[in-house]
């Protein structure tokens, strides 16, 4: 490990929150209701200078009346309190804390915020923030956010850790996450990254057995040549997928050389992801559809798309998309495949690929086909279109893809395009680990994504980079 | 930042056996047709006040007979007048290949920078470059080739992809080990199947 240990954070057998508050206004308040509400299991201690009891736990007035080990502070009180809220956590032994008020740097408040690293680093006590959500770990069942769960939906439990600087994307991402087929392993919002910044948390993840996938929003980026060491570390065991905010930042106006004109910051940034092998997504779906595929799927053995779909037009749009991908291409089926498909397949099944094995196909013709493709050889990875909207396609087909996925050691994804009847489905296909699309063009970048994650990585570490 | 003198910058180039047009100052036309000796030869006026040199109209190109020389060197010479002090410099042409950007910046937050991309006046036109800090590895420098559109148009189809490699890592290297150089253009560098030419230099530096 090489840079700060935020295990006690994310895994804490005991919590104290500075600022905890009666008054449900309060953000104080919200953290500790949300504490109550995740089922946390460890001790919480609740420090309040005023109250004698919140929410029927006992208060102190501060933390170093505890007397007991602390593995996690969490302080919301006002900026100008933060400091020495933060030497008493100190000199209390508290391993690690997340300051979640803000006034800081943000507006200017740069002494005060001087002030808070030096005693992070006097006690060697890792601190998040200021100005930031905290962290969520749905399996140790921590949530220092202070958004009210009835407002914020929170995700399952899963493989994909969210990283993100902003609190308001943050969140935001963090409610779509809820609503998609995968779970979350951690949530780490750092704010300001006074003291712990993005690359403590990216060496952390590394390490991270329960993190499968790491997707993160960035803004700005302070220490720059080891950014770029720490993304090429989790990069070669893990894939990282990035959003980066601020990117309409043009090259330098009046440049004296083109290459100052052509490569702006923005590029720079673009360039640096590139070459630590960080997947770039362009907006907020695609960070979502990107995380969905890495997490849920295994290394493909190359390019090859094989297609097939209960409708002719949506065929044809898968097609089309991986033709203008320019990284994947239509599987050739062999003899052997089209021979045997012949077969089984009604007459007026045209044996090609894509398959088109037409609009009354149930679940027993879906399960036959694709029982024979995954054995061709040449084959690399499945495309499947099903339309709920066709007279065979009911839960059973959903239950069948479920059940071939589970066989299946090639990437396998679902395109379901339509309304109430269709979103019931995919929640079926989800749950049982298998990504749904709604469109061709975003299930087939996500095998892009998917197969030149891969690519790279195996050619980088051929190559020792 | 101050503009590198031109046979300064050539002989740093070719510190990292970087190649380029054969130049030489010249002071006189004659100067200028004993250097040309009946090949093909581009002036240019060289000034710190004038970056942009085409712009500044201080290029003539393709030079031959000895009344087009004594010609071009009179034009430049009225006009470079206006941004004294200032040199003339003779360069043999290099024609007939793709024109290409290699060049370099340094990043307050990543540091130095090297780019690759279709050059000369396609540059702006259609910003097509990729971009890696430095130092960058064989693997970065594929990368960067592969990431262009125009990528097969600048290898010749491959062809002289390992000589666009080499070039590449010839340039990172001397952009890392010379922390004072702010900012690099090479361009055009004209690139043939088998061989390459740095047609223009600037280096801008402390």
């Amino acid at each position: 490990m090489t840079g700060l240990d935020l295990k006690p954070m994310l895994k804490p057998r005991s919590v104290a929150i500075i600022g905890a508050s009666r008054d449900p206004d309060k953000v104080g308040h919200v953290i500790l209701q949300n504490y109550i509400n995740a089922g946390y299991s460890g001790k919480i201690y609740v420090v309040n200078n005023k109250a004698d009891e919140i929410m029927g736990i006992k208060a102190y007035r501060n933390i170093r009346d505890i007397k007991a080990g602390i593995d996690l502070a969490v302080i919301a009180i006002p900026a100008e309190f933060v400091p020495d809220a933060l030497e008493d956590c100190g000199k209390a032994g508290v391993k690690t804390t997340i300051v979640v008020s803000g006034g800081f740097a943000e507006i200017g408040k740069n002494d005060l915020q001087e002030r808070l690293v030096q005693v992070a680093r006097k006690y060697n006590m890792p601190t998040l923030g200021p100005n930031c959500l905290g962290v969520m770990d749905p399996r140790s069942r921590i949530d220092t956010l202070f958004l009210p769960t009835y407002k914020l939906s929170r995700p399952s439990v899963g493989g994909v850790s969210f990283v993100s600087q902003s609190g308001a994307v943050g969140s935001t991402i963090l409610d779509l996450i809820s609503s998609e087929g995968f779970g979350l392993s951690k949530f780490i919002s750092y704010g300001n990254a006074a003291h712990i910044d993005e690359i403590d948390v990216l060496d952390y993840l590394m390490h991270d057995d329960e993190t499968k996938v790491v997707i993160m929003y960035i803004e700005g980026i302070r220490r720059g040549r080891e950014f770029l060491e720490a993304a090429k570390r989790i990069s070669r065991v893990k894939p990282v997928i990035v959003l980066k905010g601020g990117k309409t930042a043009v090259g330098m106006a009046a440049a004296r050389s083109h290459t100052a004109a052509l490569a702006g910051d923005a590029q720079a940034y673009e360039a640096v992801f590139r070459q630590a092998g960080f997947i770039i997504a362009d907006d907020i779906s695609e960070l979502l559809y990107y995380a969905k595929i890495m997490e849920s799927e295994v290394p493909p053995a190359g390019n090859r798309v094989a297609i097939i779909t209960n409708g002719g037009g949506a065929g044809v749009l898968a097609t089309d998309a991986v033709g203008m991908s320019g990284k994947l291409k239509l599987a050739e089926l062999s003899k052997k495949t089209i021979g045997s498909l012949a077969k089984i397949m009604p007459s007026l099944v045209n044996v090609r690929n894509p398959l088109d094995v037409a609009g009354d196909a149930d679940e027993k013709r879906y399960g036959s086909a694709l029982s024979l493709l995954m054995q061709d050889g040449g084959v690399d990875m499945f495309l499947v279109i099903a339309l709920f909207q066709t007279p065979g396609a009911d839960s059973k087909l959903a239950a069948r893809l479920v059940d071939l996925k589970q066989k299946m050691e090639k990437p396998l994804v679902v395109v379901s395009i339509g309304a109430e009847y269709t979103k019931m489905h995919r929640i079926i296909m989800e749950s049982g680990g298998v990504p749904v699309y709604d469109s061709p063009v975003d299930a087939v970048k996500s095998l892009a994504a998917l197969y030149s994650y891969y690519t790279l990585r195996k050619a980088r570490s051929k190559s020792n980079v | 930042m101050a503009l590198l003198d031109y046979i300064e910058a050539q002989k740093l180039l070719l510190k990292y056996s970087i190649k380029s047009a054969p130049a030489k100052y010249v002071s006189t036309p004659g100067d200028a047709i004993s250097f040309a000796n009946g090949r093909r030869i581009a002036l240019k006026g060289i000034s710190n006040k004038a970056l942009h040199k085409s712009k500044a109209g201080l290029v003539r190109l393709d030079l031959v007979s000895d009344t087009e020389i004594s010609k071009a060197f009179s034009e430049i010479k009225a006009i470079a007048s206006k941004f004294a002090p200032y040199k003339i410099l003779a360069q043999q042409m290099s024609t007939g290949g793709v024109e290409i950007i290699i060049g370099g910046r340094i990043d307050p937050q990543f540091g130095k920078l090297i780019l690759i991309g279709l050059g000369g006046i396609y540059v702006e036109a259609f910003k097509d470059f990729s971009l890696r800090t430095c130092p960058i590895t064989r693997f970065d420098a594929e990368e960067m080739l592969a990431e262009l559109r125009s990528g097969d148009v600048i290898t010749y189809k491959g062809k002289n992809r390992s000589g666009m490699i080499n070039l590449l890592m010839k340039t990172s290297k001397m952009l890392n080990d010379n922390d004072w150089i702010q900012e690099l253009d090479l361009n055009p560098v004209i690139v043939k199947p088998e061989s390459y030419d740095v047609v223009d230099i600037r280096v801008l530096g402390d």
